[in-house]
């Protein structure tokens, strides 16, 4: 019982305290410093919970009826997910004060989404998975909106609502349908069932409509048209963490069921994955190509970059799930970064999105300008950055398995990508002396205190990703298979 | 610090700590203390680069200098710095040029003078870096990190269709790199676990991107599997040489590119192609080698005649030059994949010719292109009387690269054809027609420039080289003597290097060479 | 002193170096004093060497500098040879050479300072090349010298640069040159392949110890050195280069285009002659093409009017008489005709050079005519040289020339290889050029010196004697043509008495003829010798009946116009440059052109392409998010209009296509999802 209690310590706080948001944003504080602050802390205090707890429970244990686990897996992705929501609170704190928006109710929905996220890195059960998976989603769809008086805001919440909804459903269905021939939500039990021969219809018609809902929920072709609305029209610090948080928590429940609970039918679910990565690579880099709102660009970008990952799942093992832990690593930081300078160049209302809001930075503002350009050689996989690692380490474990073909469109499509990054960066090096002027920037110092943290970390992964690869292997052995 | 002890490492990293210098303490106004700083630090790279020379030692171990540190245990990819006696040449052959880029920027650049110096020095770092790497991960870093600041001095610096040219160039580089990492990883697995949905067992090494050690199982790669790595490494390397027909982003490149950019181009980066062969893929893969020899063979022929003839239909100056290079590093594909000591170190020799003649064509095109902005053939002509010493200049590296005795061209040329022919008689006889045409195209550019009368008023005003100018191209001059006279040092230094490539690829060729043994047959006379 | 043969190199290419770097600062006298200085220092060094050479008995001598390349097993040293055949060379080069520079000294004095500074630069270049390609003890080193004669060719023929037409015959010089080139390069590296050494000795003994292997490639080696050889000697079909050389100095024709590089061709011949005497084909190939060459030049020479033009077609055919002659197997004889014609072909051009600078450049002879009375030094200078040329008795050119031609009919008669015919017909053909040479050398005579001038009154004012700096080498160089001779007179001659051709001992032991069992008879050989004498004769004395008093000119003409399309077809020289351009040169330039345009077009367009297709889908799928899903629902969505009002603010119809969209690929999906996992 005690156990219980211990393992969820971190969530448990997590979610007081953004109880404690909440009411504070309720009694209309609108001191956004003080606020912020306190959310920042508390994410801290979790993220010290969480290393303690971590050393403290047993591994291999389930706690909460078998719902719950605090392997390794979970504490890496927990760490990471910690991070995102950090990153998006410190963007966040001047872009409220920017817009003069309520702190409170933002903030609390941000830890709240976290606790969902964190929920869904332990989940075992299919059900704790649902349950964290929508409490991320319901916070989302809030924030997405959260900025009533921009239609555009409003509409992305909306459709963002619907489409969740449906996929949701969707999600659930396949749950059912699985519970239904497995007669368990618990995924050993689930893997033990279906390793005793092969699946039956049911389960695969459950496993298809499970592979539909992560889909979705990663942003993968088909079930991607909604992000490049939804990124666009959501504020920026939102779509910045939607494009890193969520994502990632959906990849760690996408690992933890397929590669652990579906293991024994992988057969059946994996060419369907090779087919999604391939078509996700493919589509989301074309299409980024000819996008001039650089929100849309990145959205189509992160598309692009969940094939990529797709790809480590399909290579699968060991290798392939330590290239997609470290790959959402990557992932995150650079995102974070690119997303960040879009936020500072957002002087007011929808500047600062368009490719031609960059032309001249680097006169303007040179460092801004070489930090872009570090994020996007990282989104591009040109080392030294951190990007080229990931793709490395993701790339080399689909290759092990002997993926070469996925491989090969996945570095082509690469290069593709490298053409609408460097488009950003033709605008900030290349049209100078042309007369042009960049969209002005803000004076943001936490955006720009996150974004700093951002340049560090792709510089340190790229030159040196030994540690950080270390720590995604430990993130090994999602369940012990029966 | 001893990783700063080991003279790779100050040599590849001294420009960048100028880069570094330049853009925390130097400001964009300081245009003379920018130019100051970069030429000291090019200068001094080059000055620590002439050491090698020496401390390399030919008979020593394959590869020398070496400095390994851990780096990414998890993979077994390593900090691998070496060189062998290939390698140090063409480091020194960098070191120079990128002096040379840099002291002859001064009046060509006026615009952005920090970033572009900034970018050139960052350029050579990533450019020696890959002479030096002897680790697979370790060298696609840098493989690719120089493309970047590449892509600003074209896209930057570059004429009027600089965006075009900056971007083709990135891409279509970028585009067969990718692909010879898929053909390095799937040596890594092979080497190690083994690709496992494809079926194919692993040798079960130690995982490693270690290139000496990759060495090792050289012959037990089955041929299959040799032949996609082969083409793998090809796809990269040979649009990096360019090979025909994936060259065509060479002369977009060369164009527009600012002088110095040329020079760096044309002089070094299109080695990293060749070299990519010499390094990896003959050592690596000696069966696919041997199979793919007439494939290569005939299309370094077909760009060898190629190249000149398109070379020959130009009007732009630069343009003309760089279809030269294709020919020119047709005779390096040539001699490479003749697979015998004459003709590798032929075209290693050649390699380091076509560096400093076509480097030093480019920086007297430059030189015109300052004063009257144009590179149209047309637009010149007479020029031999009122710019006597750029006249003079521009005839030697001309006649060194179309391979006059005495000269280094002719050297390199000769040996290729002799390991070419000790192959097959045809290849010698078409690829020594492109010596004729060479002969033609480039005589007929200096005639049109250099002879006639003056037929444009601005050209009587043309002023002769001034001393900055003079002495960005004396040492190539130099340098070119030097090879045409006495190559023997030179090919001294990469003698066992190339024994050992010959050793691994044609194993036969040392026990029982095709070619007989020199007969020094002492002169029926006494010499006194 | 043999030991400093390499000096001999050593001062022009000194001189050289002085020239060039201080071309800006030298005066004229600086400029000649280094120039023709260095052309001494090197003519005392060799006189030396070849005083004390000949104290020993025609050993060979090399000198090694130092070892040259090293790649592979591939090794060559930079080694000089001397021995006769090269003994002989050095001589003639550094004396003619010398002299001609001394007469550069007069003939440029009116060239600006650096322009003469730049003359007498490459001159010096060249006598450095030059002997680079006498002295070469390897082929490797001789090609060193031929391209290098063939770059300082490019230079001096350029020197004016100015005249377009100038700078274009170096260029023509060159890459027709380049074209020989390459056949000798392909030779030196079959030699290479076949015998694993390019040096000449090293060969010898190769080929001697090899006989099978020798026999298998004699004929290749023999043939592609060949190829280099008629570049380098302006013979059928790579002739086109050398009238156009004319366009340089006049010195220059008389030591590059006459003397000197011209015929190191045929050296190069006698120098491999251990090769071409293994290989009959070969022979009989050089033979044919000298012989064919001999008279069509001569041909051609019949019609020109320019007097230097003249005197190249002469030389392009006196050269023709050589490779007949080393064609015959009579290597010695042929270098007998590169000696004696070294003498007074130079003669004749610096002459006609002095004739030139008289009449203030010009060049037309139709515009000349009773100088004899002007300039009497020329005058007899040039008659005697003609006469050598003519083959004259006592003259040098008699003796070479009647040596060859005796050779040929010996190897006709005595059916050489089998091929006797043939080497008759060669024959005939000599004995016919021989007619033509004296018949166009008196018409240059005649035309020139004799008659009345036909020049423009202010030329005729300043008509006058060249100075003695220029008078003094002519006279030299009389003499030469005139004793040169008398060192290679035919046993014949002295009616078997005692063996006097002295020349043909010397050259032996290095170039020993191809000899033919049958032996001519003496009195056959004296017939010989009135017949080429005779047919001599016959051509002056039409000559003069042609060109010569009251009525000169007039039966040429009349000639002409009887003939107007074949006088029309010698006057342009058969049209053969004509006929290179429209073929050789045009369809390079098509070819050039064509592919130019294959790359732009092609494999440029397929890269170009691939980008476009790359972005144009993009383009596509872009819409397909957008649009099309749009459009297909925006059905759905008017049907909905009027249902609601209110939510018609947030445009649903996309939303709707959206998860239509995503409904669709959910089925999909799970379509996918059983079939794959039934076929598991």
């Amino acid at each position: 019982m005690l156990a219980d209690i211990l393992a969820v310590l971190p969530e448990t706080a997590l979610a007081l305290m953004g109880m404690v948001v909440l009411i504070l944003g309720l009694a209309k504080v609108r001191n956004h410093l003080a606020v912020a602050v306190l959310t920042l802390g508390s994410l801290l205090l979790a993220g010290v919970l969480l290393s303690h707890v971590g050393r403290a429970v047993d591994p291999g244990e389930h706690f909460m009826f078998g719902m719950f686990v605090l392997d390794r897996f979970a504490i890496y992705f927990k760490a990471l997910l910690l991070a995102c929501s950090f990153l998006t609170v410190l963007l966040s704190i001047d872009y409220l004060m920017r817009h003069d928006a309520r702190p409170g109710e933002y903030l609390a929905l941000v830890m709240l989404a976290t606790v969902g996220m964190m929920t869904m890195a332990s989940g075992v059960h299919l059900a704790a998975i649902y349950v964290g998976l929508e409490l991320m989603a319901l916070s989302t769809y809030v924030l997405a909106g959260y900025f009533r008086r921009q239609v555009k805001s409003h509409e992305a919440a909306a459709k963002y609502f619907v489409l969740g909804a449906l996929s949701s459903g969707i999600l659930l269905y396949g749950l059912s349908l699985l519970y239904g021939a497995t007669g368990t939500l618990e995924l050993q039990a689930i893997a033990g069932r279906l390793a005793q021969g092969p699946p039956s219809a049911a389960a695969l018609a459950g496993i298809g409509l499970l592979a539909c809902g992560f889909l979705f929920k990663v942003a993968a072709v088909p079930f991607h048209m909604w992000t490049p609305d939804v990124y666009e029209g959501a504020p920026t610090p939102i779509t910045t963490f939607m494009s890193v948080g969520p994502k990632a928590a959906a990849f760690a429940i996408f690992l933890r069921v397929f590669d652990g609970g579906l293991a024994p039918v992988a057969e059946s679910w994996r060419p369907l994955v090779w087919g999604a990565a391939a078509l996700t690579m493919v589509w989301g880099n074309i299409a980024a190509l000819t996008q001039d709102n650089v929100k849309r660009m990145l959205a189509y970008s992160s598309i692009a970059h969940a094939g990529y990952a797709l790809v480590g799942l399909v290579a699968g093992g060991d290798a392939g799930v330590q290239s997609v832990l470290l790959y959402m690593l990557v992932y995150t930081v650079t995102n974070v970064g690119a997303f960040g300078l879009v936020i500072l160049l957002e002087s007011r209302g929808y500047a600062g999105q368009t490719v031609q809001d960059f032309a001249g930075l680097a006169r303007k503002q040179p460092v801004a300008a070489f930090g872009m350009l570090l994020f996007l050689l990282s989104l591009g996989g040109i080392p030294p950055t951190a990007g080229f690692m990931g793709k490395l380490y993701v790339f080399a474990a689909a290759i092990r398995s002997g993926y070469v073909w996925l491989v090969v469109i996945a570095v082509l499509m690469s290069a593709v990508s490298l053409y609408y990054y460097l488009r950003i960066v033709l605008q900030m090096y290349l049209r100078d002396g042309e007369g042009v002027e960049p969209a002005p920037m803000v004076s943001a110092v936490w955006t720009e205190r996150a974004l700093w943290a951002c340049a560090v970390a792709v510089l340190l992964i790229g030159l040196w990703p030994g540690p950080f690869a270390a720590a995604a292997a430990a993130g090994l052995g999602i369940m012990p298979l029966p | 610090m001893e990783f700063f002890a080991n003279p790779l490492n100050q040599i590849c990293y001294l420009p960048l700590l100028g880069a570094l210098v330049i853009i925390f303490f130097l400001k964009r106004e300081q245009s003379k203390a920018i130019k100051v700083v970069a030429t000291v630090t090019a200068g001094l790279d080059f000055v620590i680069s002439i050491p090698l020379w020496w401390r390399y030692l030919p008979e020593g171990n394959a590869f020398q200098l070496t400095y390994k540190a851990s780096w990414i245990p998890s993979i077994g990819s390593s900090y691998h710095f070496g060189v062998d006696g290939i390698s140090v040449l063409l480091i020194l052959l960098t070191t120079l040029l990128g002096f040379i880029a840099v002291y002859s920027s001064f009046s060509a650049i006026t615009h952005r003078e920090k970033e572009y110096y900034v970018f050139l020095l960052v350029l050579q770092t990533g450019m020696l870096g890959v002479f030096m790497a002897l680790d697979f991960v370790l060298f696609y870093v840098f493989w690719e990190v120089m493309l970047v600041p590449m892509y600003f001095l074209i896209g930057i610096w570059g004429g009027p269709r600089k965006l075009y040219a900056a971007i083709k160039f990135f891409l279509y580089t970028l585009a067969g790199s990718v692909l010879m990492l898929v053909g390095i990883l799937a040596l890594y697995f092979y080497n190690s676990t083994g690709l496992g949905a494809v079926g194919l067992e692993g040798l079960g090494n130690p995982a490693t991107f270690d290139v000496p050690t990759l060495f090792g199982i050289a012959g037990r790669i089955p041929p299959g599997l040799q032949m996609w790595i082969f083409l793998a490494f090809f796809v990269g390397f040979a649009i990096k040489v360019p090979m025909f027909p994936f060259h065509t982003w060479l002369p977009d490149a060369h164009v527009e590119a600012p002088t110095a950019g040329s020079v760096i181009l044309a002089g070094v980066l299109l080695k990293m192609g060749t070299y990519g062969f010499i390094r990896f893929s003959l050592p690596l893969l000696p069966d696919a080698t041997q199979k793919a020899v007439p494939w290569m063979v005939g299309l370094a022929i077909v760009g060898i005649i190629y190249g000149a003839l398109v070379a020959m239909a130009q009007k732009d100056m630069k343009k003309l030059v760089a279809y030269s290079s294709v020919s020119h590093l047709g005779f390096v594909m040539l001699g490479m994949f003749a697979l015998n000591p004459s003709g590798l170190s032929g075209s290693v020799l050649q390699m380091i010719n076509h560096g400093l003649s076509t480097g030093g064509l480019f920086l007297l095109v430059g030189i015109v292109y300052e004063r009257r902005h144009t590179r149209m053939i047309a637009d010149y002509g007479g020029l031999a009387k009122v710019m006597p010493v750029y006249a003079t200049l521009f005839m030697i590296i001309t006649m060194a690269s179309i391979g006059l005795p005495t000269l280094n061209g002719f050297v390199g040329e000769l040996t290729i054809l002799i390991g070419a022919f000790n192959r097959s008689t045809w290849w010698a006889v078409l690829a020594a027609s492109g010596i004729v045409l060479g002969a033609a195209y480039m005589l007929w550019l200096y005639q049109r420039v250099f002879f006639g009368d003056i037929t444009h008023e601005e050209n009587h005003t043309l002023t002769d080289v001034n001393r900055r100018e003079q002495w960005t191209l004396i040492p190539l001059v130099v340098l070119c003597f030097w090879i045409g006279l006495y190559p023997k040092p030179f090919f001294r230094i990469m003698e066992p290097s190339i024994r050992r490539v010959v050793e691994v690829v044609d194993p036969g060729y040392l026990a029982h060479p095709r070619l007989p043994a020199v007969s020094t047959v002492p002169p029926p006379a006494h010499g006194r | 002193m043999l030991n400093l043969l390499w000096l001999v190199l050593a001062f022009p290419l000194a001189g050289t170096c002085l020239l060039l770097a201080g071309a800006r600062r030298l005066g004229h006298r600086a400029t000649a004093a280094i120039g023709v200085g260095s052309a001494g220092l090197s003519l005392l060094v060799t006189l030396g060497a070849l005083v004390s050479y000949a104290g020993m008995h025609g050993e060979v001598v090399t000198q090694t500098l130092y070892r040259w390349i090293a790649a592979g097993n591939f090794t060559v040293d930079l080694s000089l040879r001397l021995d006769s055949l090269s003994a002989v060379m050095l001589f003639f080069v550094t004396v003619v050479g010398f002299l001609i520079h001394v007469y550069s000294v007069g003939y440029m004095h009116d060239e600006a300072a650096t322009a003469y500074a730049r003359y007498f630069a490459y001159l010096n270049l060249f006598m450095f090349a030059m002997l680079t390609l006498v002295l070469g003890a390897n082929l490797l080193v001789v090609f060193v010298g031929w391209e290098g004669v063939g770059l300082c060719s490019y230079l001096l023929i350029g020197f004016y640069f100015e005249k377009d037409w100038c700078a274009a015959a170096g260029k023509k010089a060159f890459i027709v040159n380049r074209i020989g080139d390459f056949g000798f390069l392909l030779a030196i590296v079959i030699a290479f392949k076949a015998f694993g050494t390019v040096d000449i000795a090293g060969l010898q003994a190769a080929m001697a110890a090899d006989p099978e292997a020798a026999g298998r490639w004699a004929t290749v080696l023999a043939v592609l050195l060949f190829v280099g050889a008629t570049g380098k000697s302006a013979q059928l079909p790579l002739y086109v280069w050398l009238p156009d050389a004319m366009a340089g100095p006049t010195p220059v024709s008389a030591l590059i285009h006459a003397a000197t590089m011209v015929t190191a061709g045929v050296y190069m011949v006698a120098r491999t002659s251990f090769i071409y005497a293994l290989s009959p084909t070969a022979l009989l190939v050089v033979a044919v093409v000298g012989g064919v060459t001999a008279v069509f030049a001569a041909t051609i020479g019949l019609a020109q009017n320019d007097i230097k033009k003249v005197l190249a077609y002469s030389t392009v055919s006196q050269l023709g008489y050589m490779f007949l002659g080393a064609g015959a197997g009579a290597f010695a004889a042929a270098i007998f005709h590169v000696f004696t014609h070294a003498f007074f072909k130079a003669c004749l051009f610096l002459g006609a050079g002095s004739v030139i600078h008289a009449c203030g450049g010009e060049q037309d002879m139709r515009k000349m005519g009773g100088l004899k009375s002007h300039m009497k030094a020329t005058y007899w200078t040039f008659l005697v040289a003609t006469l050598a040329l003519a083959g004259i008795p006592i003259f040098a050119g008699f003796f070479s020339k009647d040596e060859i031609l005796a050779k040929v009919f010996a190897a006709g008669v005595g059916n050489l290889h089998g091929y006797g015919t043939v080497y008759l017909g060669l024959w005939g053909l000599g004995v016919v050029g021989a007619f033509l040479t004296a018949f166009y050398m008196f018409r240059v005579v005649y035309m020139t010196f004799h008659g009345e001038y036909r020049g423009s009154a202010e030329q005729r004012h300043h008509l006058h004697e060249s100075p003695g700096v220029m008078v003094w080498p002519l006279r030299i160089l009389a003499g030469g043509s005139v004793v040169a001779g008398l060192l290679g007179v035919s046993k014949a001659m002295v009616f078997d008495w005692f063996d006097s051709n002295w020349f043909e001992h010397l050259l032996h032991p290095v170039a020993p003829a191809v000899t033919v069992g049958h032996h001519v008879s003496l009195g056959v050989e004296w017939g010989l010798i009135v017949l080429s004498v005779g047919v001599a004769v016959a051509g002056i004395w039409l000559a003069k009946r042609f060109y010569f008093g009251p009525e000169a000119g007039a039966v040429p003409a009349r000639v002409a116009a009887a003939w107007p399309r074949l006088y029309r077809t010698v006057a342009n020289k058969y049209w053969v440059d004509e006929i290179y351009d429209a073929t050789v040169v045009d369809g390079t330039m098509m070819l050039a052109r064509g592919s130019w345009e294959v790359d732009a077009r092609v494999v440029d367009g397929v890269v170009n392409g691939t980008a476009l297709g790359t972005r144009g889908s993009a383009f596509a799928s872009g819409l397909f998010d957008l649009h099309i899903v749009d459009g297909l629902v925006n059905k759905i969505a008017d049907a909905y209009q009027w249902a609601s009002v209110k939510l018609r603010r947030l445009q649903w119809g996309v939303v709707q296509g959206y998860a239509l969209a995503m409904v669709v690929g959910f089925v999909l999906v799970l379509a996918a999802a059983l079939w794959l996992g039934h076929a598991v």
